[in-house]
């Protein structure tokens, strides 16, 4: 186990030299650098003479090959020198670190929601698999899943920060925060981060229910098919019973391969979202980091991803060995 | 009590001086753009002798050694003449007591914007500052609300604090509250010294000298006095190769030198006597006795230590100050008593909100309805669609109004005339004005809110000829007929013209909003009835950027919005310049532009720039479109907001005439 | 845990498909629902009959044309001759060139990318009215957009971009995650340390960035371009459950004992391995087919993708951008993507139990 550990890490390693180098070479083969963003920023006022176009290049290290920069980046990391963003003026780690919070919140608050949501509706729909009723939540889910959020959004932005403006359910258009935050008690703040959060959660889960429940329930479908839940049944043991305790534990192996999946999916944030309700989160970094070519932004958006994608496929693999008897790693 | 105005303009003007045309970017347009990366003539060698010298910090090195005159000398030599110093409220006042009085606030506020009329009558009855002069100062008469807050539209976050380092629209406004300025211009685009800042101005007779005398009860935000040495040494470190200064270098490269007296007295060499030299002066001043010594240590004015901590909290010398700043969602800032109080005396007006702040909002849709809740003050709008459905209801008008007035931006399909075998023709580019369908566009695309395009400077201004050229109208068989003369037909019956066995099939790029992919679609529909083949494709900004500057592309959709003098055109239309992106060329335009930055005289000038207009017009250089109004919604407290060829803030008064009654 | 009987397995593959065929077909409500894509596929194809502003057939100085084919690829319309009495719209004033001339039109006469224009084209049309005046109508039953551009037009030959949007870039993510993830799984070794690998790297780069970076440099983009990324991208879901699932069928007895009896190893990965292992694969699947719209369409908030693309997604968009006040704009195109995502959701469904051998077992 140990051995397989250490042999997984190193091809982590790998794997992560291998695509930060894509990476670092797409994004510098992309038309346009920093300097043209800049240009673009909109102020009247920006015609940058060719030689301080130069110089500034050579600031910001777009005067040598993206292969040179990438080799020096990458020295640069491996002394924890993440570089300074473009754009933000700030060192990468502290705008990363900035967008880590309003993230989690986001979309770990969601994540959660979904898996306890639809865990029990996919167990619920096995186990009614076929019923009309079934078939309506069915019905139902898919209808959310196929109205894209940000359309949703900004329906529910419309109806509860304006139609509903002045009423108990009024709740904030956009943010983290209300301007008077600081003004709040401690219980007033806890609940404005709420109201914010809210509908952005909200936006966020609904769209992932009928994914997960189906999985869920297809996945608990195949198993209640085995012979040994056959054989329960035969020998009596109740529905409910049969369910939890015998055909549950044996979907998990997919199951498992599914929470590897989402891992990065923590802090991926959603780009649509976080610009509809204008959510400080990771999605927004990567888009506006991209749109201005914010090199070591991006690069460091991407690593934090990688780490964590890898590290959810580590932990998935490893997690079936816990789950599954069958699958050992000697 | 007595008041004032922030002469926002003194400091708004860097925004649009120096500059000139801007390819708008984030709200309208396709948004400025930096001369190509390499130019041919410079050797290699030069540039990697220029790096190696980069790397060392040294005042000022890209200015070449002067050495200034004794100011006995210059004053006994240089045949001072007065120039302008303004105060910029003050004469909006005076403007508006001369004109006749408008409907009262209350029937405009209960109109709709529906018709020309209702739009004059709230434009002038909101544009009202209903203060009465008293002494130096102003009382306000319906007693301003000294207390107010107004929260104001951002489409995108400021990325510094650092004026000398700013460049995005935002920190463009951010700064035209928070920094020092000497200079301003009205609503004419007339330029002044702001009497806020400065007691004379004058220029010697040959053009070639400014003196300024400051004031010298100015001081910034840490108590420290603003001198005449914190504009010289800003110029010398704006001046400085390896401080990444992104936007106002070039503005300045008619500046020889500046060189301050004593405390109060600045003086202004040129390397020429143009008109424009007035428009080089304003640029962004940051306190020297704050960086003098941080910068050698570290250039880029960001990362140590020392500059971390002044980056967020930067000491600054205008009439609001930052005062807090959560990044992507807002920056706050508050009036600043140290701006208008000196030794406990009110020196100055006092700037009129006592907060300003800046929500970011990224999705237009979403600040519709922030200003629809009451989260928004004033809202510019960009997508005419939202001017005739979204702010129309009684709802919108419950806590909104809406304004609309003239603004210099002029939007219109560029040729690349080089590099393709289009458009090096002129018939070829008239027949593409011939063959769009203008009439849809101003109809059913820009629901008649516009004027239609007539050339490169709006019908408004003086340089527009007069008779003003008149617009073109959709003839496809002229188009054809067009097209024909210059070898385009259909030789091998696919039903696309061709010449040389060339098909004519090009792209228009824009960037990828998509109300100018609809006229991008628009054109692509119109030439495809002569059997000419339109890829539209859509960018984003800094892709654009690229290719524009790099005249990598056939055809483009953009706008210009106006420059505060008409020189700051010739980058746009003269031969090689850095935003001549369709490489058009023309000697007589090039000889003209020469002439009118040299020409003196006003009507002289004008003649000048019209023959440009007239030029560009019938060479059809560009395919113009329209010159698009400024829309804006505004909270129905607001008061005295005024419109300039730019907009409602960047002039003066602009912004510092705006105020919230506290009768309310 | 006992695998199916390996003679199921080994029948010949017809007999595969006509079982699946067979246990599909006992599920009325997916019959209906393939009968819906179907329809939409019937739809997809006849479109430039059924709405359009060029003739389906017309004669014109003795020759004859159909113009109507120029909707599906510009170069099938062939050009009117002579070139100079045509202005690219088949309108009274070339007809009233050749008196002789006659023509056979779609029963609508709408365009679905751009408004009727009324008199200019034809005495008496009207044209399309438009923003907020654009609700349905008689004329124009799910209402118009924009300059008035008719909405069933513009979703009925937007039929043909979605149907591809969700069975290209799915097929391709299908095609090479279930090849990668299959050849992973079974394989194992040396041969999964790579292919993991692989699938890691494509799973970490942003697709964002690559859909941005792509879009950037291809010179004429087009839907098919935005097809082939979100295909490119999107098969690492796919190609992890695949190896999962084949990493532990594999060590199952039937596959043991194919291998024992020398059954070829494409043969028992694609006959025996697979069909045992698609129906959770068929869950991302499904998913994914209808998905494709949606994506498609959040591409279209961020401004990207081509600028003409028909697609529904950019219907709900513009009607997002009317600050949802054109509520035709919602209401059509999110009933059409609701009900094909439903309709690819029950078949993938039914899909799934029909070929799962267990089930087939189970309910013998």
């Amino acid at each position: 186990m140990t051995s397989y550990l250490i042999r997984r890490l190193l091809l982590a390693t790998l794997t992560l030299l291998l695509i930060t180098f894509v990476i670092y070479g797409l994004i510098r083969n992309m038309p346009g650098n920093a300097l043209d963003a800049m240009m673009a920023g909109a102020d009247p006022s920006n015609e940058i003479d060719p030689r301080d176009y130069e110089r500034m290049a050579a600031v910001y290290g777009l005067d040598k090959p993206w292969y040179e920069a990438y080799a020096h980046w990458l020295g640069n990391v491996l002394q924890g020198d993440f570089g300074q963003s473009f754009k933000h003026r700030q060192p990468v780690l502290t705008v990363i670190g900035d967008r880590v919070g309003p993230t989690l919140m986001l979309s770990g608050t969601s994540l959660l929601l979904t898996y306890l949501l639809s865990v029990p509706l996919g167990l619920w729909s096995a186990a009614n698999s076929g019923t009309t009723r079934e078939r309506l939540a069915g019905a139902a889910l898919y209808a959310l899943y196929s109205f894209p959020a940000f359309v949703a959004a900004l329906f529910l932005q419309l109806v509860f920060a304006v139609w509903l403006e002045g009423t108990l359910l009024e709740l904030p258009l956009i943010g983290l925060v209300s301007d008077n935050y600081q003004e709040l008690s401690p219980l007033g703040k806890a609940a404005d981060r709420l109201r914010h959060l809210l509908l952005p959660v909200v936006c966020f889960t609904y769209g992932s229910l009928a994914y997960f429940s189906r999985f869920v329930k297809s996945n608990l479908e195949e198993v209640l098919r085995q012979d040994y839940i056959r054989t329960a049944r035969a020998k009596g043991v109740g529905p409910v019973t049969v369910v939890w305790r015998h055909a549950f534990r044996n979907t998990l192996i997919p199951f498992v391969t599914l929470i590897g999946l989402t891992l990065p999916g923590l802090l991926s944030g959603s780009v649509v979202l976080e610009t509809v309700f204008n959510w400080p989160g990771m999605g927004l970094l990567l888009l506006e980091g991209i749109n201005v070519r914010d090199y070591p932004v991006i690069m460091g958006v991407t690593l934090v991803f990688s780490v964590l994608t890898l590290a959810g496929q580590l932990l998935a693999d490893l997690l079936y060995a816990v789950v599954d008897p069958r699958v050992s790693y000697d | 009590m007595s008041a004032t105005g922030l002469r926002l303009g003194a400091h708004a003007r860097v925004l649009l001086w120096n500059l000139c045309f801007v390819l708008l970017a984030a709200t309208a347009g396709c948004t400025g753009d930096s001369p190509p990366p390499t130019k041919p003539d410079e050797p290699a060698a030069e540039a990697t002798a220029d790096e190696a010298e980069a790397v060392e910090f040294k005042l000022g090195d890209m200015l070449e050694p002067f050495d200034p005159p004794k100011l006995e000398e210059l004053n006994a030599t240089a045949e001072w003449v007065d120039r302008p110093v303004v105060d910029s409220l003050a004469q909006l006042l005076e403007l508006q007591a001369s004109e006749p009085e408008p409907p009262t606030e209350a029937e405009a506020l209960a109109l709709k914007n529906d018709t020309p009329g209702a739009n004059e009558a709230i434009r002038r009855a909101m544009g009202r500052v209903r203060i009465a002069k008293n002494g130096d100062f102003y009382d306000d008469e319906a007693g301003a609300d000294w207390d107010a807050e107004i929260i104001r539209y951002a489409n995108g976050d400021i990325n510094s604090t650092n004026y000398v380092l700013y460049n995005s629209a935002t920190e463009a406004e951010v700064h035209a509250l928070c920094g020092f300025g000497l200079f301003s211009f009205d609503a004419e685009m007339k330029p002044f010294a702001a009497a806020e800042s400065v007691v004379s101005w004058q220029t010697s007779g040959n053009g070639l000298i400014d003196k300024v005398v400051m004031r010298d009860d100015l001081v910034w935000s840490d108590g420290e006095p603003i001198t005449a040495h914190d504009v010289a040494w800003s110029f010398k470190l704006i001046m400085s190769s390896v401080v990444p200064i992104p936007a106002v270098r070039q503005g300045m490269k008619e500046i020889r030198w500046i060189e301050a007296y004593d405390d109060q007295t600045l003086v202004y060499f040129y390397k020429d006597s143009l008109a424009t030299n007035i428009w080089s002066v304003n640029f962004p001043v940051i306190p020297k006795h704050i960086y003098e010594e941080s910068v050698a240590e570290d250039p880029t004015l960001t990362r140590s230590e020392y500059h971390v901590r002044y980056e967020d909290k930067p000491v600054l010398g205008g009439p609001y100050e930052i005062a807090d700043r959560k990044r992507g969602q807002e920056v706050i800032l508050k009036r600043r008593e140290s701006y208008y109080l000196h030794q406990g005396e009110q020196v100055r007006d006092r700037p009129f909100f006592k907060t300003v702040r800046l929500k970011i909002i990224p999705d237009q849709s979403v600040a519709m309805l922030a200003l629809r809740k009451g989260d928004l003050d004033e809202l510019q709008i960009f997508d005419p669609r939202l001017w005739v459905s979204q702010t129309i209801s009684n709802e919108f008008y419950r806590r909104n109004t809406k304004v609309q007035a003239p603004q210099w931006l002029t939007w219109s399909f560029q040729w690349n005339t080089k590099g393709n075998p289009f458009f090096g023709d002129v018939r070829v580019r008239r027949a593409m004005g011939l063959a769009f369908d203008h009439e849809e566009l101003h109809n059913n695309l820009r629901f008649g809110l516009d004027l239609p395009g007539i050339g490169t400077y709006h019908p408004d201004s003086p340089w527009c000829p007069d008779p003003t050229p008149q617009p073109q109208v959709q003839d496809l068989a002229a188009a054809r007929k067009l097209l024909r003369q210059a070898n385009w037909q259909d030789t091998d019956g696919d039903g696309v013209l061709d010449k040389d066995g060339k098909p004519f099939e090009f792209t228009v790029i824009c960037r990828n909003e998509q109300w100018r992919i609809d006229i991008c679609n628009l054109l692509k529909e119109n030439l495809e009835r002569l059997g000419v083949l339109v890829n539209v494709q859509p960018m984003e900004a800094t892709v654009l950027i690229d290719k524009s500057v790099n005249h990598q592309f056939q055809a483009a959709f953009g706008g210009w919005s106006t420059g505060t003098d008409p020189d700051t055109s010739e980058n746009i239309f003269a031969t090689d310049e850095g935003r001549n992106f369709g490489q058009y060329t023309n000697a007589e335009v090039d000889r003209l532009f020469a002439e009118g930055k040299r020409e003196f005289d006003f009507e002289k000038r004008r003649k000048i720039y019209q023959r440009i207009h007239q030029v560009l017009w019938d060479e059809c250089c560009y395919t113009w479109l329209f010159h698009q109004n400024a829309f804006y919604a505004f909270n129905k407290e607001l008061r005295g907001y005024n419109f300039s060829p730019r907009g409602p803030f960047s002039f003066g008064p602009g912004f510092s005439s705006m105020y919230r009654p506290a009768a309310l | 845990m006992n695998g199916p009987t390996t003679d199921n397995a080994s029948r010949p593959s017809a007999g595969f498909w006509l079982e699946t065929w067979r246990g599909f077909r006992k599920r009325r409500l997916a019959v209906a629902a393939l009968g819906f894509v179907l329809l939409l596929g019937t739809l997809a194809v006849a479109s430039p009959f059924i709405a359009g502003v060029k003739p389906i057939a017309m004669s014109y100085k003795e020759r004859l044309y159909f113009p109507a084919l120029g909707y599906f690829a510009r170069g099938w319309e062939r050009p009117v001759q002579p070139a100079d009495d045509f202005f690219g719209r088949y309108d009274e004033e070339l007809f009233a060139k050749d008196p002789e001339s006659w023509a056979i039109w779609p029963p609508i006469y709408q365009d679905p990318s751009r408004p009727v224009y009324g008199d200019q084209e034809w005495p008496g049309l009207e044209r399309n009215p438009q923003q907020r005046n654009g609700a349905p109508s008689a004329t124009n039953w799910f209402g118009t957009y924009k300059r008035g551009t008719d909405v069933f037009t513009r979703m009925l030959h937007g039929t043909r971009v979605t149907l591809l949007i969700g069975f290209v870039s799915t097929g391709v993510a299908a095609a090479i995650g279930i090849t990668v993830g299959a050849v992973a799984g079974y394989f194992g070794s040396w041969v999964d340390t790579l292919l993991s690998r692989l699938i890691e790297v494509v799973m970490c780069i942003p697709a964002l960035v690559l859909v941005l970076a792509l879009l950037a440099v291809i010179e004429k983009p087009s839907i098919w371009h935005v097809m082939l990324v979100l295909g490119a991208t999107g098969w690492t879901g796919i190609a992890r459950l695949t190896r999962a699932e084949f990493l532990k069928l594999k060590t199952q007895d039937f596959v043991t004992a194919a291998q024992a009896i020398g059954v070829g190893r494409l043969r028992i990965m694609s006959r025996h391995v697979l069909r045992n292992a698609l129906a959770p694969i068929l869950v991302p699947i499904t998913f994914g087919i209808a998905g494709a719209i949606l994506t498609e369409s959040a591409l279209s908030f961020l401004g990207l993708g081509p600028a003409d693309a028909l697609s529904w997604g950019r219907l709900l968009q513009a009607g997002r951008a009317s600050n949802n006040e054109h509520w035709w704009l919602i209401v059509f195109p999110g009933a059409a993507i609701f009900l094909t995502v439903l309709a690819y959701n029950l078949i993938g469904e039914a899909l799934q139990e029909a070929t799962d051998p267990r089930l087939k077992q189970a309910s013998h």
